[in-house]
This record gives C-alpha cells, sequence and structure tokens, in this order.
C-alpha cells in the first residue's frame, strides 16, 4: 500500500473524557469532516492518532503555519531534467488514495489556504487542483480532520463562517481531575500522590488563566513534570522547570504563580 | 569658661561694648524674661567660652530683633540649656538663625513650635548635620507655606518616625507639591489630616506596601481558589496604634496599607497570608452571623472559630496553605492566662494540632472544634463553638477589653465582616468597640473623600494671590465653529460654541475592575494585538531580489522558459518589518440616552467605558498615538467636549480616572464634536488617521427641532474630515440612529451594533479592521 509509511501499528494510549470516541466513529462512517476544538496540550492531536488506528485508517498530519499556501497542500509542479512533474502535496495525496487528513491549528494557515478544503467538505467531496487540471474524487477511505484552538486563536484569523459550519465539532477540555490524573499516572509512571499533587497545581495556574495567563498548564506540561520527578528531579524544582518557566515570563504572575503552587504541595 | 561672675544686678554693666552687654542690657528691661536669661546665661557661660558666648548673644539679640517674643525667646534658651552640655555652639546658633528666619517669614508663633519641635528631632536626628538640614527644611517650609509650620512642628515626633532626615525632606516636598498653592491643603497635609500625609510618614523604604504587592497578592490569590479577589488599600493608623488588620467589607478584601516593621520578603509573605485567609473567608466561608445580644467576647470568638473553620477548609484542598499561616502563631503555653492571651493560644491549637497545650479553656475549644469537624462545611458550628467557650472565659472573670483587643496572628482580618448588625437592632456599644477602630476609619476615610470631591470653587482664594480668571461655570470655550444651515443651505460662522469641561473626579479602580470581571474579552483583544506583530517581519513573495528563492515563482520561471516565454525574473521572496504609522481619536457620546439601563444592569454608557477602555489597553500597547473625548451637548452655544486622553499624554490611571468619571447627560451635536475631533486630529502627524464616533443614536440638541438638520450638518461634517484626510467612522448602538450614521458616515464606514454588550468586542475587532487597511 502506498500510505503504509502513515499507518500506526501499536495503539496510541487515549483516556476517553466522554463520547468523543462514538462521536468520531459516528463522523467517519458517514465521513463527515471534524473539528477538534480546545487547548493546547489537552489531547487533541493523539485522540486523532487513537482513532485512526482504532479505525485502521492510515492518517495524514499536517502543521499549519502562516506561511503554508494552497500549493503546500495540494501540490506543485516540480522541475525535472525530463520536464515538470507534478507532485502531490499531503491533502491530495490523503484524498486519493484514503487516509485521515488532520490538519493542526488550521487558523495558522492563510485563508485562502482553508478555502481548498471546502469541495472536500460537503457533498462533493473532490479536490479540484487548478494547476493540474484535474479533479480528484476523494477515496471512500478518505476524512478531513482538523484542530483548532478557539482561545489561542485571534479573531482576525478566527475560522470563516463558511469554513466552520462544515463541520462536526469536538469540545476538548482539560480533563476531570480523576481522569486526569489517571493519565498522568498512565503517560508518566508517576505514582497517584504525585499526580493528585500534579492535577491540583495545574488547577493553580488555570484559574489564573485571563488573569495574566493566557492558558493554564496543560495535561501534557503535567505528564512532562511527572517524568521530571521519575527522572529524580525533587518535585519543586521539576514543576518550576517544566511548569512555571515556561508558561510566563512576567515576574509578578511568576511569583504569584510559584506560591499558588507551593500552596499544594503537602 | 569664664572667670567669676558679678552679681546678677550688675550683670552685663561691666562688660565691654558689644552684643554681650546689648542684649544684658535688653534683658533687664524684661522682668518676666530676665531670671530665665540668667539662668541660661549662666548654664552657657559654663560650656563655652566667652567668644563664643558674645556669638551666641548676638545670635539671640537677631531674634529678638524679628520681634520673636518673650516665649520664643524662652523655648530657645530652654533648648540651649538642654543642648549645652552636649553639643557644640554652632547647632545652636545655627538653631537661632533659622529661628530668626522662621519668624520673619512665619511669624513668632511658628518660630516658638519649630523650637518645641527641636526636642524630637534632636531625638531622631541627633545633633549634627542632620540637624542643620532639618533646619534647612524647616526655613523652607516657613518660606514657602507658612502657615503650616506651626501644624508641622505640633507633629514632629510623628512626622520623623521614619528616621531619617531624607525622609523629612520628602515629606516637606511632598507636602508642598500636594498643596499646590491651596494653603488650605497644605494645612491639611502638615497637620496630618490628609490621608497621603499619614501615607508618607508611615512609609519606611524598607517596608512592603500594598501598592507594591497588590498585582503579584490579586494573581496569587486568584490561583489559589479561581475567583479573582476585589482588593483595597486601607489607610494605616498613626504609628502608636496598634497595627491594623485586614478587613473583609462584603465582597472587598481591604488590606493595611503596610505591615509596620515586617519588611522584605517577610512583609510580601504576611500580605500573603493575610490575602488568602480573606479570601478564604469569601470563598469558603460564606458566614454572616446575626449579631444579636453577643457579648464582644463571643463576637471575638465566633470570629476565632470562624477563622480556624475556614482555614481547616482551605487547607483540605490546599495543605500548603500551611505553611504559609503558621509562621505567625507563635502564641506559646504559659504565662498570664488574659484573654487575648487565651485566644492567641486558642487560635493556634485549633490551626496546629501538634501544639501542646494544656490549659482547660483551650483544651476544651480544641474538643468542641474536633468533635464538630464533620459539620466543617457548616458555618453553624462557629457561633456555636464560640458562644460555648464565650460563656466559659466569662465565667473564668479574664478580663476583656473590646477596646484594645486585636486579633492574633497578624494577618488574620478583624471580623468585621462576618457580621450582620441588622438594621433595627443596633448591637451595645461594647460589640461596637470591638470594631471601633476599623469603622471609625471607615468614617474618617468617607469624610476624606468627600471633601476631596467638594467643589473646588467654593475654596476660599488665597489672600495677595490672584486668582485663576474665572472660567464660565461651563466650561472654558476653546473653540467655536460653523454649522450648515439646511434651510437655507449657507454655513452660519461661529455658531457652536465649544467648551472644555474637566471630567468629574472618579476612582480609576472602576475602570480596571470592570476590565478584570471580563476577562474573557481582554483576552481576546489582547491576541488581535498579538495578532498585528508590531516590528515583526512580513514575508513578501515574488520580490526581484531577497534572501531565498520563491519556489512557486522560480518554477513558473522554469515553465515559461521551456515553453520559450519570457519568464517573470521576480523569483525572490524578502521580507520587511511591519510598520504602523496611524493614530486614531475615539469620540464617545455621552448625552442623556447613554444612562439607560440595559438588562444587566449596566448603563450604557458603562458598556461604552468598557468597550473604550478595552481598546485603549490595546493602542497602548500597539504604540499607536490615541486620543480620547467625551462630548454632549446643551443648545449652540454649550457643546461640551471632556478631554479624556490627550494624544502626547501616557494612557495611566489619570486618563482612567477621567474615563470612569464620564456622565450621562444633555443632548448630541455630532457636527460639532466631529469638527472639533477634526481640529484636535490635525494635530497629528501620522499618514493615517481614524477618528470613531461612538454614538447611540441620531444627533439631536435642545435648540434644533428638526433633527434633520444637526444630521445634514454632521454628514457635511464628516465630508469635511475626510477631506482633511481623516478617516471617520460611525459605531452606532441599538437601531434607533441607524439611518442617520449610515447618512452621516457612508453606509461602509457605520457598524451598527444591535447588541449592545457586543460592543466591547465589535469595537476593538473594528478598530483592528480599520487599523489594517
Amino acid at each position: 500500500m502506498l500510505l503504509d509509511a502513515y499507518r500506526i501499528t501499536s495503539e496510541p494510549y487515549y483516556q476517553p473524557q466522554g463520547a468523543e470516541i462514538s462521536t468520531f466513529t459516528a463522523a467517519y462512517h458517514e465521513r463527515l469532516p471534524v473539528m477538534l476544538k480546545g487547548p493546547t496540550g489537552c489531547g487533541k492531536t493523539r485522540f486523532v492518532e487513537h482513532m485512526a488506528w482504532r479505525l485502521g485508517k492510515p492518517l495524514i498530519t499536517v502543521a499549519a503555519h502562516e506561511d503554508m499556501t494552497a500549493a503546500d497542500l495540494a501540490g506543485r509542479y516540480l522541475l525535472e531534467p525530463v520536464g515538470t512533474i507534478w507532485h502531490d502535496g499531503p491533502l491530495t495525496q490523503a484524498v486519493r488514495h484514503g487516509a485521515i487528513c488532520y490538519l493542526d491549528e488550521i487558523v495558522e494557515a492563510r485563508q485562502d489556504t482553508t478555502v481548498v478544503i471546502h469541495p472536500l467538505t460537503d457533498a462533493r467531496r473532490i479536490l479540484p487542483l487548478e494547476k493540474h487540471n484535474e479533479i480528484v474524487p476523494a477515496h471512500a477511505d478518505f476524512q478531513l480532520t482538523i484542530s483548532y484552538n478557539p482561545g489561542y486563536q485571534s479573531a482576525v484569523k478566527d475560522l470563516k463562517e463558511s469554513t466552520k459550519q462544515r463541520f462536526v465539532a469536538i469540545d476538548f477540555g482539560y480533563p476531570q481531575p480523576a481522569t486526569e490524573s489517571a493519565i498522568i499516572i498512565r503517560e508518566s509512571g508517576a505514582d497517584s500522590d504525585l499526580a493528585a499533587v500534579l492535577v491540583a497545581i495545574a488547577q493553580r495556574s488555570r484559574n489564573l488563566q485571563g488573569h495574566g495567563l493566557d492558558e493554564g498548564a496543560s495535561t501534557r506540561m503535567l505528564i512532562h513534570t511527572g517524568r521530571m520527578v521519575r527522572a529524580g528531579l525533587p518535585l519543586e524544582t521539576a514543576v518550576q522547570s517544566a511548569i512555571v518557566l515556561p508558561i510566563t515570563d512576567n515576574p509578578d504572575i511568576r511569583a504569584a504563580l510559584s506560591d499558588a503552587i507551593a500552596a499544594c504541595l503537602p | 569658661m569664664s572667670a567669676a561672675k558679678p552679681p546678677v544686678a550688675f550683670r552685663g554693666l561691666s562688660e565691654p561694648e558689644g552684643d554681650t552687654r546689648r542684649l544684658h542690657l535688653l534683658m533687664r528691661q524684661r522682668d518676666n524674661l530676665w531670671p530665665l536669661f540668667v539662668n541660661t546665661w549662666d548654664t552657657l557661660s559654663r560650656h563655652f567660652d566667652a567668644a563664643e558666648c558674645e556669638a551666641w548673644a548676638g545670635a539671640v539679640l537677631a531674634l529678638a530683633n524679628v520681634n520673636a517674643g518673650p516665649s520664643c525667646l524662652i523655648a530657645y534658651w530652654e533648648a540651649c540649656s538642654n543642648a549645652a552640655s552636649t553639643s557644640e555652639i554652632a547647632p545652636l546658633l545655627g538653631a537661632a538663625q533659622a529661628t530668626t528666619e522662621i519668624c520673619r517669614q512665619a511669624g513668632a508663633q511658628a518660630a516658638s513650635a519649630s523650637l518645641k519641635a527641636l526636642g524630637p528631632a534632636r531625638r531622631f536626628l541627633g545633633h549634627g548635620a542632620a540637624l542643620s538640614r532639618w533646619w534647612r527644611a524647616m526655613e523652607t517650609l516657613a518660606r514657602q507655606a507658612p502657615e503650616s509650620v506651626a501644624p508641622t512642628a505640633g507633629s514632629m515626633g510623628d512626622i520623623l518616625a521614619p528616621g531619617t532626615v531624607q525622609d523629612f525632606e520628602n515629606f516637606i516636598a511632598a507636602g508642598l507639591r500636594a498643596g499646590a498653592g491651596d494653603h488650605k491643603r497644605r494645612l491639611a497635609f502638615f497637620s496630618l489630616q490628609d490621608e497621603l500625609a499619614r501615607r508618607t510618614i508611615a512609609r519606611n523604604p524598607a517596608d512592603i506596601c500594598f501598592p507594591d504587592v497588590e498585582a503579584g497578592l490579586k494573581a496569587f490569590t486568584t490561583a489559589l481558589w479561581g475567583k479573582a479577589p476585589r482588593l483595597r488599600r486601607m489607610a494605616g493608623g498613626g504609628n502608636d496604634k496598634p497595627q491594623r488588620r485586614s478587613s473583609i467589607a462584603g465582597p472587598l478584601i481591604r488590606l493595611p496599607e503596610v505591615y509596620r516593621g515586617v519588611q522584605g520578603d517577610a512583609g510580601r509573605a504576611l500580605f500573603r497570608a493575610a490575602a488568602a485567609h480573606a479570601q478564604a473567608h469569601l470563598v469558603l466561608g460564606h458566614a454572616r452571623f446575626t449579631i444579636g445580644t453577643l457579648k464582644p467576647l463571643q463576637v471575638a470568638l465566633v470570629n476565632l472559630i470562624e477563622d480556624a473553620r475556614v482555614e481547616t477548609l482551605a487547607m483540605r484542598g490546599l495543605p500548603g496553605l500551611r505553611r504559609l499561616w503558621a509562621p505567625y502563631h507563635i502564641a506559646a503555653p504559659g504565662g498570664v492566662a488574659t484573654a487575648p492571651v487565651l485566644l492567641a493560644r486558642l487560635a493556634r491549637a485549633l490551626f496546629d494540632p501538634t501544639c501542646n497545650d494544656d490549659d482547660g479553656f483551650v483544651a476544651k475549644g480544641r474538643a468542641l472544634f474536633a468533635a464538630a469537624l464533620p459539620r466543617i462545611e457548616d458555618s453553624a458550628i462557629s457561633r456555636e463553638i464560640g458562644m460555648l467557650l464565650g460563656n466559659d472565659l466569662g465565667q473564668m472573670r479574664v478580663q476583656f477589653n473590646a477596646k484594645t483587643y486585636v486579633v492574633e496572628p497578624m494577618y488574620r482580618d478583624d471580623g468585621l465582616g462576618l457580621w450582620d448588625f441588622g438594621d433595627n437592632a443596633p448591637p451595645s456599644d461594647e460589640v461596637l468597640e470591638l470594631f471601633v477602630d476599623a469603622m471609625r476609619i471607615d468614617r474618617q476615610e468617607n469624610a476624606d473623600s468627600d471633601r476631596q470631591q467638594g467643589d473646588p470653587d467654593t475654596a476660599e482664594p488665597e489672600p495677595g494671590r490672584g486668582r485663576p480668571a474665572a472660567p464660565d461655570e461651563r466650561g472654558t470655550i476653546i473653540a467655536r465653529y460653523p454649522e450648515w444651515d439646511r434651510t437655507h443651505g449657507v454655513e452660519r460662522p461661529d455658531w457652536t460654541v465649544v467648551r472644555e469641561v474637566a471630567a468629574p473626579p472618579a476612582d480609576a479602580r472602576a475602570v480596571d475592575e470592570a476590565l478584570d470581571r471580563s476577562s474573557a474579552l481582554r483576552h481576546r483583544v489582547q491576541q488581535l494585538v498579538r495578532g498585528v506583530r508590531i516590528g515583526r517581519a512580513v514575508r513578501l513573495k515574488r520580490q526581484h531580489d531577497g534572501y531565498d528563492l520563491d519556489v512557486d515563482a522560480m518554477l513558473d520561471a522554469g515553465i515559461a522558459l521551456r515553453s520559450g516565454q519570457e519568464p517573470d525574473p521576480r523569483v525572490f521572496r524578502s521580507s520587511k518589518p511591519v510598520h504602523r504609522d496611524l493614530s486614531a481619536l475615539l469620540l464617545i457620546d455621552t448625552s442623556e440616552s447613554t444612562r439607560d439601563r440595559l438588562p444587566s444592569g449596566a448603563t450604557i454608557l458603562d458598556v461604552e467605558r468598557l468597550a473604550v477602555a478595552l481598546l485603549s489597553e490595546a493602542m497602548d500597547q500597539l504604540g499607536d498615538p490615541f486620543g480620547l473625548l467625551a462630548f454632549a451637548s446643551d443648545g449652540r452655544d454649550d457643546v461640551r467636549i471632556t478631554t479624556v486622553k490627550h494624544f502626547d499624554e501616557p494612557y495611566d490611571r489619570d486618563c482612567r480616572a477621567r474615563l470612569a468619571g464620564l456622565v450621562s447627560g444633555l443632548s448630541t451635536r455630532l457636527g460639532t464634536a466631529l469638527r472639533h475631533a477634526g481640529h484636535v486630529m490635525a494635530t497629528t502627524t501620522t499618514s493615517r488617521k481614524l477618528l470613531i464616533v461612538l454614538t447611540d443614536g441620531e444627533p439631536s440638541d435642545i435648540d434644533v427641532a428638526d433633527p434633520l438638520d444637526l444630521v445634514e450638518d454632521a454628514r457635511r461634517a464628516a465630508i469635511n474630515l475626510h477631506m482633511n484626510g481623516i478617516d471617520a467612522y460611525g459605531v452606532v448602538l441599538g437601531n434607533a440612529g441607524a439611518a442617520a450614521a449610515a447618512r452621516i458616515f457612508g453606509r461602509g464606514n457605520t457598524m451598527l451594533v444591535h447588541q449592545i454588550n457586543d460592543l466591547p468586542t465589535r469595537l476593538s475587532e473594528l478598530y483592528f479592521r480599520l487599523a489594517r487597511r
């Protein structure tokens, strides 16, 4: 198979928080495009990997960036000694050969880029390649998933209504404390006491969201902290280096957060 | 040392011609002064030689020659006698010279008051250079604020409490500045009636003051429980009063200006402990006890148990808080078992389970509290236990003085916020005394702020000084503008009169808090600011030269070459930094209709204020020059403009205070306001000029029957602005003014905000959209 390199062979760990697995499965069954919303580090990418594995489909991930053009997604002609050769972009590959295409942080891309996905996300399910003078009908297995962090995006960069309304959305938040603690234990090898403290610490930072922090500590950050502790670092140092220092540069907020974190430590 | 002295009766007569002789002759004529003078002279002549005494006599003569009066002379002699054994002659002469100067400038009473203040000054500053600087500062005060010398001298002990002469000089300078020519305010400052004055002397440079830690405290407390605290500063009592405790008033947490004597990190920690404790009451406590017929001791105990209860709850979730609070629990068993001591020990015993205290009362309190632990969520246990323990303590007949009692440990609040005094059942005087310190200062603060809000015009003009030319009571006339007469199709010159009206004073905090409450919005606007990415580079494609090949352009060129066409040579990518060259003026309509309330309870003006505050914050961060004007009108000869922010003024607390002070009233003569805005914007030098008008309806005024006249006038004003390179943009709240605004600004330059609550978001988005063009 062409896309074997994109297949996920072992199960990526994912702890469901709600009905997201059944929602995604149903959407995939109907080949409806899915939008994953939520703050950074709450498991969006991991969820897509898990679903690709569960559904047995290859997964092509594209991280969008602000210089990304439509050609970067769809493909372009390249020059070779014999002439110009058309080269499929990642999206075209997924469309042609049947994969889940995951566009991470889609709004980072320029707005004209996002329009490329419009014909793929309605009843047509086609990808017109204007330069190649080709219309690629989507493979039966193809499905489009995008991720989108509403807090992190600017209003200017908000998704267009016409784009938004094509998607089934799944909202990801920070997991419930018990779930989050289970995730930390599983992913970092921390014991349950440590996990509980880390979850409490995360709550303190999330309290500061909008009061000095753009976003609170993510689950990913907590896992990293847990791993630092497991690697032998004292908890205070690990928290400082894996949570407090990365999250803010404002000295007042940093001090306040450190003090609030100290209040969580037994 | 002088030789044997002649008998008193002949003193001075035998002296050679000179100041000594003259002084003696002068004093001989004054029966009331003579004996004191002789005593002083004897004392001094034991310590100083004849030449020094001669100089001293000269100094006293100079003092007498400026009509210092007997009391001043006596005060000087006393000061000299007291200092003779420890001082050189020079400081005494300096004191005389300074007193002479003060007497000349401020009168004899001020001079003798200064001499009386010399005692405290010596105590704090010694006899050296510091003391002479103190005299210099007093002379300065006498020259610039003669009326204030006596009150300053009267409270010298308090004023010098910070300890160094530098602090004293700063205090004098601050008072002169704060008074700014108004002798009443100066007098209030130097007699320590003014809060600023009290704050200035309460401050020790090493002390941590509330404003230093406010931002950090707020973030810290928010992080703990996810609820932003509303922190307030509380004026400190005098240095002689016990340290004030924090206090809860409704949703507000009032913290002392400073915890005296607790410095550096310890001070910060104490503020954190106090803020966390008070916020624990607000977040976890929810207690509101009716005072009923409780005795002060019982009230104090209920407070104490409630403190322990909320701390126990808080530490269940956040065990590390124990480390924050523990250092202040220092009451140890033993010693005299007075009520305050027992209360402090009980507080410790309840806080710290490992603390050993075998006192029967403390043990009983502990047992009761432990038994109530299953019901810890219920604030009623505090009242139950508090009353029981209060009875016990009452029967033990230990002394409890409500007047002098202060809550221990220091970080805890005074408990006032826990009590509901009810309207019809006033508490007993004794109970009130428990809180009286807090209440008295409250009252005083209210009185202070009332005074500040008083009409400045009622202040008496200072005698002998010119008063600024009396402005029209409607404000200073700053411009006249023409107005378009629709019926006759002519422009009537100088038809409208624009007056600058100052915004009534208000607290910038109101704006800050509104911003805090809408943190989500603020966050969104911050993202917009970040999106603009000032100073960052944008990447340019298909350039003639650059640092990198543009792959797409190169391929096109390659294809063109091979197909025999002429390729486009622009195959490079480059980048250039983003420049902003934009200034903006916001024109805010404050007419009567902005007083309308929305379902949320806020007025339209409140929403406008929030929207403007949000956008101003963003513009400030972007570095775009901007101005804020508010307008309202009361006929053509009274178009009132309030400058909230000038273009060349930083966006600071004062601006926010003026923004907070805007009040609704009068009508909307938009055309004149637009012309004035154009006039203001003409001073800016940016290439792009943006005028955003916030209004909630169509133009109207009391002296214009047909509103269309004003619409037409405003339209012409807007066209004029456009001709002058100013983009005028109308933001219309509600539906009423939509048609008129579209006519004035053009449909494309009008934004309708149907849901007024959306204004803050929409306004900022509009700005960013316009600014990008």
